[in-house]
C-alpha cells in the first residue's frame, strides 16, 4: 500500500504576547516534533486527553493552522510550502469532519448549497451533474435527496454529522481528518456514524486521521493508534498491540482510566495523580515524569525518543519494564446486578415489539 | 419543524416524498398582526410621500390670509384645508406630504451611508484581526463626535441644507454600525463553519460574502431598521434647530419647530408633524423587530 500522508517533525507553537509592545514572553508548545505516516485506506487514530495537541495536529495537517515547523506530505506533495492559491486547490484531496455538527455547517446555506460549493470550487461538477451528485451523496450518507432543500438547523446532530461527511466526500478526497466526529453525539448515534465512516472507507478507499479521546471508538475504527501527551507522540502501535500490551506508562493509565461497560468491575489500578502540566512551560526531560510511577532521575533530565519496543514505537526509558496488563475485567462473568438489569431490558424490548 | 427520524439509521431507506414546506418569510411576516399593521401603515406613508406632487390638495409653499386654520374636525375648520393651515397660511396636509418625503430621504440615505460604510468596517475588522485595533480606534475617534456637533460643523462648511444634515447623520451612525457589525461578526468568526469553509478551500472573498456577511446581514439589517427611527428623530431634531431644510422647504422636524411658536393657541401646527414622526419611528421599530423574528433561522420553531 502506498503512503498517503507523511508527517515529519510537525511543530506548532503559539506565541504568547504581553504588554504594550506585544513582546513575546513565551510560547504554548501545542505540538512538538510529531511524525507519523498513514497508508492508503488506513485509519490512524490520534488519542490523548484534552489539551494534548491532537486537534492542533489535525488542523496543522490541513494548514487550517499554519505549522511552525516540520513537513506534511500528501501523496508526496509538500503541503506546508504551498502558496495560498495552490493550497486551496490541494484542499480537494484533504477534507475535514469537525467535532461540533451544530457549528460546522453554515446556517444560511441549504444542504444543496453546502454540498455543491466544494464541487463547483474544485471543478468536479456543476449544473445538473452537481444536482445528481448531491442526491447521490445524500443517499451515500444515509439521507434522502429531498433533504437537499433544507437548512442545517432542521436536522438532528447525527444527521448534521452525515451532512458534514457528505461535504467532505463531495470532492472525492484522498484523506479525511476527523476531529472528534462523534464525541458531540449520543452513544446510539455515535455507533451509526462510526459504522458509516467505516463503510465509506471500504467503498471509496479513504484514508482517515481519526482524532478522538474515546478509546472504545478508536479501538473499533483504527488500524493504528498514536497516543499524544503534551504535544508529543508517546506511543504509536497497531491497535490490537496497543490495547493488548501498552508499553508507555501514560498509555497504560489512559486505557485503565477508560470507562468499561461492566458495572461494579474493579479496575485494580492506580489513577494518574496530578494535572497535565502546562504546555507553556513543559517539564524537563520526559514530559510525563511528574506523574509517572516509573520515573527515575534519567526521566527528569533526558527526553526519551520514540524507539521500537516489541512492535510498538514508544518514547519511554523504561518501556521494557512495564508489566503486562491484567486481563480486562470485562472478560470476567457479568455481575448478578447486570444480569438482572439486562433481563428487565430484554423483557421491555419484547413487550414493545409485540 | 419536524425532523424525520427515519434518516437517522444507516439501514433505513428514507422515503423520497418530501414533507410540506414552510411558508415563505414575507408571508410569515404578514401573519404577525402588529408587524402587518406597521408595514401597511409605513407603506401608506411612503406611498403618500412618493405621490406628494399628485395628491397634495394645495401648493405647500403658497402663503394665504387663512392663517392658523384648525383641522377640519374642529368647529372653525375649513373644507379646503383638511388638516388646517400653519402660521403663514400654508396648507398643512400638503406640507406634511412634501415634508415626509424629505424626512424619509434624510433617514434612508443617512442610514444607508452609515450602515454600509460602518458595517463593512466592522466586518472587515472581525475578518482580519490584524486590522481590528486600527479600525476600532478610528471608530472610537468618530464616536467622540456627537451627531449634532458634526451637523453644526458640516453646516458651517457647506451651508444650511438637507445634504450636510444627511451626511452628518450618515457619518454619525458609522461608529455604531461598525461596533454592532463587529460584535456580530466576531461571534460568527468563532464558529466552526468558518474553519469548515476554509477547509473546503474557499477564497477569502467567498468566505467573507457567503459565510460572514450572509450570517451577519439580518442582524445588521435589524439594527439598521431600529437605527432608521433614531435617524429620523435626529434629522428632525437638526431641522428643529434650524440646521436642516431651508425655510420655504417642508420637513417634519422643521414644521414642528415652526409650530412651537403657536403651541398654545394653535397646537395642531406642531402636533400633527410630531405625531407623523412618532408613527414613522414606531412603525420602523415594530417592523424591524418582526423582521428579526422571521429572518433569523435560529428563532424558527
Amino acid at each position: 500500500m502506498s503512503t498517503v500522508l507523511e508527517v515529519s517533525n510537525l511543530t506548532k507553537h503559539f506565541p504568547v504576547r504581553r504588554g504594550l509592545l506585544r513582546r513575546q514572553v513565551g510560547a504554548v508548545q501545542a505540538v512538538s516534533d510529531v511524525s507519523f505516516s498513514v497508508k492508503a485506506g488506513e485509519t490512524l487514530a490520534i488519542v490523548g486527553e484534552s489539551g494534548c495537541g491532537k486537534s492542533t495536529t489535525g488542523r496543522a495537517l490541513l494548514r487550517l493552522l499554519e505549522p511552525s515547523a516540520g513537513s506534511v506530505k500528501l501523496d508526496g506533495e509538500e503541503i506546508t510550502a504551498l502558496p495560498p492559491s495552490r493550497l486551496r486547490a490541494a484542499r480537494r484531496q484533504m477534507q475535514m469532519v469537525f467535532q461540533d455538527p451544530f457549528g460546522s455547517l453554515n446556517p444560511r446555506m441549504t444542504v444543496r448549497e453546502i454540498l455543491v460549493e466544494p464541487m463547483v470550487l474544485h471543478g468536479i461538477a456543476s449544473g445538473e451533474r452537481a444536482e445528481a451528485r448531491v442526491s447521490e451523496l445524500l443517499r451515500t450518507v444515509g439521507l434522502a435527496p429531498y433533504h437537499a432543500e433544507r437548512y442545517p438547523h432542521e436536522f438532528s446532530g447525527g444527521q448534521r454529522q452525515r451532512i458534514c461527511i457528505a461535504r467532505a466526500l463531495a470532492t472525492r478526497p484522498r484523506l479525511i481528518v476527523c476531529d472528534e466526529p462523534v464525541s458531540a453525539l449520543d452513544v446510539s448515534v455515535q455507533a451509526q456514524i462510526v459504522n458509516l465512516l467505516q463503510d465509506l472507507q471500504r467503498e471509496f478507499g479513504l484514508t482517515y486521521v481519526f482524532i478522538s479521546h474515546d478509546l472504545a471508538v478508536v479501538r473499533h475504527i483504527a488500524n493504528r493508534v498514536a497516543v499524544m501527551y503534551l504535544g508529543r507522540i508517546v506511543e504509536e502501535a497497531e491497535t490490537s498491540a496497543l490495547f493488548a500490551d501498552p508499553r508507555h506508562p501514560y498509555t497504560r493509565a489512559l486505557i485503565a482510566a477508560a470507562p468499561r461497560p461492566a458495572p461494579g468491575a474493579v479496575t485494580g489500578r492506580e489513577a494518574v495523580r496530578g494535572d497535565a502540566p502546562s504546555a507553556l512551560n513543559p517539564p524537563s526531560g520526559c514530559a510525563f515524569h511528574p506523574r509517572c510511577p516509573l520515573a527515575t532521575e534519567r526521566c527528569r533530565t533526558e527526553r526519551p525518543e520514540l524507539r521500537a519496543v516489541s512492535g510498538s514505537n514508544v518514547a519511554c526509558h523504561h518501556a521494557e519494564q512495564a508489566e503486562p496488563l491484567p486481563l480486562p475485567s470485562a472478560a470476567s462473568a457479568p455481575s448478578e446486578l447486570l444480569n438482572r438489569r439486562l433481563e428487565v431490558l430484554a423483557r421491555a424490548r419484547a413487550a414493545s415489539a409485540a | 419543524m419536524t425532523v424525520t427520524a427515519d434518516a437517522n439509521t444507516t439501514t433505513a431507506t428514507p422515503e423520497d416524498a418530501a414533507p410540506p414546506r414552510r411558508a415563505p418569510w414575507w408571508l410569515r411576516l404578514l401573519r404577525d398582526r402588529a408587524a402587518a399593521a406597521a408595514l401597511i401603515l409605513l407603506g401608506l406613508i411612503v406611498l403618500a410621500a412618493i405621490l406628494a406632487p399628485l395628491i397634495s390638495p394645495a401648493d405647500p409653499f403658497a402663503n394665504s390670509r387663512n392663517v392658523m386654520i384648525p383641522p377640519i374636525w374642529s368647529e372653525r375648520g375649513m373644507a379646503e384645508h383638511l388638516l388646517g393651515t400653519d402660521g403663514q397660511g400654508r396648507d398643512i396636509l400638503s406640507r406634511l406630504l412634501y415634508g415626509t418625503r424629505v424626512t424619509l430621504l434624510i433617514g434612508l440615505i443617512g442610514m444607508g451611508l452609515g450602515g454600509v460604510i460602518g458595517s463593512l468596517m466592522g466586518l472587515v475588522s472581525a475578518f482580519y484581526p490584524r486590522l481590528d485595533p486600527w479600525i476600532m480606534r478610528l471608530v472610537d475617534m468618530m464616536l467622540s463626535f456627537p451627531a449634532i456637533l458634526l451637523g453644526l460643523a458640516l453646516v458651517a462648511v457647506m451651508g444650511q441644507g438637507v445634504v450636510p444634515v444627511t451626511i452628518a447623520l450618515g457619518v454619525a451612525s458609522i461608529p455604531d454600525c461598525a461596533r454592532i457589525a463587529r460584535g456580530i461578526a466576531v461571534g460568527i468568526m468563532k464558529q466552526e463553519f468558518i474553519e469548515a469553509g476554509r477547509a473546503v478551500g474557499l477564497s477569502d472573498l467567498t468566505l467573507f460574502v457567503r459565510y460572514l456577511l450572509r450570517n451577519a446581514i439580518s442582524s445588521i439589517m435589524i439594527f439598521m431598521s431600529l437605527r432608521f427611527g433614531q435617524l429620523i428623530l435626529l434629522g428632525a431634531a437638526l431641522s428643529f434647530l434650524g440646521l436642516g431644510a431651508r425655510p420655504p422647504q417642508a420637513e417634519l422636524g422643521m414644521m414642528a419647530a415652526q409650530g412651537r411658536d403657536f403651541l398654545l393657541f394653535a397646537p395642531h401646527i406642531a402636533v400633527i408633524p410630531s405625531v407623523l414622526i412618532f408613527l414613522i419611528v414606531l412603525c420602523a421599530n415594530v417592523a424591524g423587530d418582526a423582521l428579526r423574528d422571521v429572518l433569523d433561522p435560529r428563532l424558527r420553531g
